[in-house]
């Protein structure tokens, strides 16, 4: 296929970390699909959480910096992240409501906001940019027969008007694009539920408690496995997987993906480009007993 | 030579706040052809109006000046008490030093400078005003009413006791609104159907009244006192004259599961069929579109067994034209519904509930009438998805009402009270059930109604939970309902066997089509608008169209039944006179130098413009030129605008005068 598409790619500090499967898996996906990535030289944190919590002029400060410099790089910009996606359009969104906070953060960067520079989450360059039909095309091994539970969190399509990724109650961006490759998908409960995000470190209780409900749910509905956007989520799903089982003495066994491995592996990439070893979840077995890999 | 006399009024501080009030008097006394200016703190009030109308006498005025509010507030006033003092009212004009200056200013002197030159601008025009006669126009004593439910009911009957006509269109097959679907009534409980029904049966045996039911306005032309309507009566495919209303033809039907519309659905009807039993006219409808015979030429059934012929396959729209003097708008609401709206509307609907797709999370209206006992179930409450008694409801208020994020900001008013009421008919006939309120507020503005709230909670055990529900999903046979309890700062979760939601209240769907028709204005959200918030409630802006009930705002049926008598009062006074009096600003033909281009006629939205034939002494035609008629003519301008011969004026916005304002800058 040949280049179509070109984005400048704001990986995260996740990516680089405990989630560098999402990033290798990003890579390996766009690769495959034929889209540019490159990623913006000298990108630093968003801020996610703590930041905007602390000080807001310094959450602003970040983003719009980060914006500025992705800028430079040719492309809409690519963001995996559930949070950072988040952050940055939130930025947007303030700055460009809010004059006197505008004035200030471009005091802080020293430079112009970038307020409508295009700002995109995967899931929308696999179903808009890219579209369906061409994802379609290009899934040679598609996902028959499985059982996808897509799980959105809370920062993918909220608060309303802000990320506009899709409908923000009941949003199905991440159903087309899995469908599209082959899989199904089940209807359940808590696709929007909260899963504790960073709660997860301060308040572990909380968060297992939040947890057990998705995993419940997912179960319930006859899921497979979960599929997720956000590299938090998918810690406390995956992560705290076996925790949880022990707590509530349930026993879920329920894989994690992320977005692009489940896509991964419909274009035809191995479980080495996909980083499924770093799952803690295996998925090995559903995998093969699906005959997927 | 003109004695212009110039009031300068403070407004209380409204505009000496920014104004200095003295010095624009003592300025404006110097220029050319004042004779007399002064400034004073209320000039609309009692001692101002006599201030005005002794200094006319005293000093000989010949022309006013009023520097104040805007003209759309007081200019009616003052030219009132200038006529009193024995002046034309239309050598008296406004200066906006309110709206138009302190309101909107900070700067003192600059606000003060401007000011000088807004009243010096209304003097220079004031000396080109010519003494313009009052124009009268017959009035027709008869009145249309749209919309057939308690407002339009209540309107009628109180007009028709006058001894005037009434025109009483409905576009459903009965007359009742909603009120007519509602089960008990708050604060007192009594039935609706009980206190609604005879006034439906007062209506059809009325002299005075004439009923078009499953009718439509189609058309409104003319103006105040002289209205042409047309109106659309819809093929009812039985003939009203012959039908007894026996009802034998809705027993024979073959189309039995029809959802009826006025049970919300879950009941069913016929194909050929009356609303609810106690519909005035009782006389069916054949539903085309689920008709056996419309659809496949077979059958006819009911046209068999109609002892009297009244069913009629062949009958045909009607157009009817009308001629009125007022018309009183009454189409009532709509209720929001929690589905996904079409891209583009500002109402967004509620993905977090399923966007309507969980059958037991139902409505206040289907409540309404699951809880009659004329409805669906006999008065029983019982889920629609298995008709099993639900032994926890959930109740939740709020919903599309103030919640801008959904598209709506304004409280829907009706709400509080009827959940209040839905909990006690909950607790009469569910002994052993539960309910439970989501509420931000309870608002209980209305007599009695704080006590009825609290006798929900005291006596009928509804328990109030003070926050909102975040999601509603369905669990087996129950519905989760996640909320908050912000009184207490814990999330509550419940699992419910019904849901009963308090949707918001908005206009008729075609409530802006039809303000079109009428020329009336409404808001963003279709509600129309009335001339003035506080002191004109019940009239629209547009001359001789009056408005009732909850189509200007959402209302409970006891403030409802108040507007709709207002409104009747109002076309009383209206018919109260055999000719309208009606203010002289109307375009003029200077037919000398009009060439009969007619570019006038083609703008005209009123239809003012005619042709009129000039002829010598001889009769022989000399030329055709436009003609303005006085009574029909809007004074809005477009004609002056438009005449590239400049022969056409509008009498008090002449050119002259607009060039004398200009100059005088």
């Amino acid at each position: 296929m040949k280049t179509l598409l070109n984005y400048s790619y704001y990986p995260g500090c996740s990516l680089h970390a405990s989630a560098s499967e999402y990033d290798l898996s990003t890579r390996e996906l766009f690769n495959a699909l034929g889209i540019g990535l490159t990623e913006i030289p000298d990108w630093f944190c968003c801020g996610a959480t703590p930041a905007h919590n602390v000080d807001e002029l310094l959450s602003l400060s970040l983003c719009a910096k980060n914006l500025e410099l992705a800028d430079k790089v040719e492309g809409d910009m690519a963001v995996a992240c559930a949070s950072c996606f988040s952050r940055l359009k939130t930025t947007q969104h303030v700055l460009t409501e809010n004059e006197v906070k505008r004035k200030q953060v471009e005091t802080a960067i020293n430079a112009p906001v970038k307020l409508d520079s295009s700002v995109k989450h995967l899931l929308e360059i696999l179903a808009k940019d890219l579209g369906l039909e061409r994802l379609a095309t290009a899934a040679n091994k598609p996902l028959a027969g499985l059982k996808v539970a897509c799980y959105y969190g809370c920062l993918l399509t909220r608060p309303t008007d802000v990320p506009n990724l899709d409908c923000t109650e009941a949003p199905t961006i991440m159903e087309r694009v899995i469908e599209a490759v082959g899989a199904e998908t089940v209807a359940w409960t808590h696709r929007l539920e909260c899963c504790g995000a960073n709660f997860t470190l301060s308040r572990p209780g909380v968060v297992i408690q939040l947890t057990n409900a998705i995993l419940e749910s997912a179960k319930a509905a006859g899921a497979d496995c979960i599929m997720v956007g956000c590299p938090l989520c998918h810690g406390n799903l995956d992560i705290r997987q076996k925790e949880i089982e022990g707590v509530y003495n349930a026993d879920y066994n329920m894989p994690v993906f992320y977005l692009t491995q489940l896509v991964g592996l419909s274009v035809g990439l191995g479980a080495e480009k996909l980083g499924l070893d770093a799952m803690i979840v295996n998925p090995m077995p559903l995998l093969k007993e699906k005959g997927l890999l | 030579m003109s004695r212009i006399g110039v009031f300068i009024c403070h407004c209380g501080e409204n505009i000496s706040r920014t104004v200095d009030v003295e010095r624009v008097a003592s300025e404006i006394g110097k220029h050319p052809g004042v004779a007399f200016s002064t400034d004073y703190k209320y000039m609309c009030s009692d001692p101002g109006q006599t201030l005005l109308k002794k200094a006319i006498q005293e000093q000989k005025l010949t022309h006013i000046v009023v520097a104040a509010c805007s003209p759309r507030m007081h200019e009616k006033t003052f030219r009132k008490a200038v006529e009193a003092a024995g002046l034309n009212p239309f050598l008296c004009e406004m200066a906006n030093i309110r709206e138009h200056c302190s309101w909107v200013h900070e700067n003192r002197e600059e606000a003060t400078l401007k000011a000088i030159d807004i009243v010096g601008m209304m003097v220079e025009r004031v000396k080109k005003n010519r003494i313009l006669p009052t124009i009268t126009v017959p009035v027709t004593k008869r009145s249309l009413v749209i919309g057939g439910g308690i407002a339009g009911i209540q309107a009628a009957l109180d007009i028709a006791d006058c001894g005037h006509e009434v025109i009483l269109v409905e576009r459903e097959p009965s007359i009742g609104g909603h009120m007519a679907q509602l089960s008990e009534t708050f604060p007192t409980l009594d039935c609706s159907q009980c206190i609604m029904t005879p006034k439906m049966v007062d209506v059809a045996n009325h002299p005075k009244i004439k009923l078009y039911t499953y009718s439509e306005i189609e058309l409104v032309e003319g103006y105040i006192g002289n209205f042409q309507v047309t109106i659309k009566k819809k093929a009812r495919s039985v003939d009203e004259d012959k039908c007894t209303g026996c009802g034998v033809c809705m027993t024979k039907c073959p189309q039995k599961k029809i959802p009826n519309k006025f049970d919300q659905n879950i009941g069913m009807r016929t194909a050929i069929y009356v609303p609810f039993p106690q519909a005035v006219p009782n006389t069916p409808v054949i539903d085309r579109e689920n008709c056996t015979w419309f659809k496949t030429g077979k059958c006819g059934i009911c046209q068999k067994v109609c002892g009297p012929g009244a069913v009629d396959f062949e009958q045909q729209d009607r157009l009817i034209v009308e001629a009125v003097g007022a018309i009183v708008v009454a189409t009532g609401f709509d209720l929001y519904s929690i589905a996904e709206k079409p891209k583009g509307s500002p109402i967004k609907g509620y993905g977090e509930f399923g966007h309507g797709k969980i059958p037991d999370v139902i409505d206040g209206m289907t409540f309404e009438r699951l809880a009659s006992a004329s409805g669906p179930t006999g008065g029983r409450i019982l889920r629609p998805s298995d008709g099993k008694e639900p032994k926890q409801i959930v109740f939740i208020q709020c919903i599309g009402s103030r919640a801008r994020e959904k598209g709506i900001s304004y409280c829907s008013k009706v709400c509080c009270m009827y959940t209040a009421k839905h909990t006690m008919l909950y607790h009469h006939k569910v002994h052993d059930g539960q309910a439970y309120v989501f509420f931000m507020d309870a608002r209980t503005p209305g007599k009695s109604y704080d006590e009825f709230w609290r006798r929900s909670i005291e006596e009928e055990e509804a328990v109030y939970i003070r926050g909102m529900v975040s999601r509603l999903y369905q669990k087996g046979d129950k519905i989760v309902v996640m909320g908050s309890d912000i009184a207490v700062g814990v999330q509550v979760e419940i699992e419910a066997d019904m849901v009963v939601l308090a949707t918001a209240v908005m206009p008729q769907k075609g409530a802006d089509t039809l303000a079109q028709k009428l020329g009336i204005s409404y808001d963003k959200y279709h509600f129309y608008s009335e001339a003035h918030a506080k002191l004109r409630p019940v009239e629209c802006a547009t001359a001789g169209i009056y408005l009732a009930g909850a189509c200007q705002g959402p209302k409970d049926i006891p403030e409802t039944v108040s507007q709709a008598s207002a409104a009747a009062a109002k076309v009383m006074t209206l018919f109260s006179k055999d000719k309208l009096e009606r203010e002289p600003i109307v375009a003029r033909v200077r037919e000398i130098g009009c060439v009969g281009c007619f570019a006038c006629k083609k703008v005209c939205a009123y239809g003012a413009i005619e042709e009129k034939e000039i002829r010598d002494r001889q009769g022989n035609l000399i030329k055709v030129v436009a003609y303005v008629n006085p009574g029909v003519c809007a004074g809005c301008g477009t004609c002056q605008a438009t005449c590239p011969s400049k022969s056409v004026e509008l009498d008090g916005y002449t050119d002259e005068q607009i060039v004398a304002m200009i100059e005088a800058l």
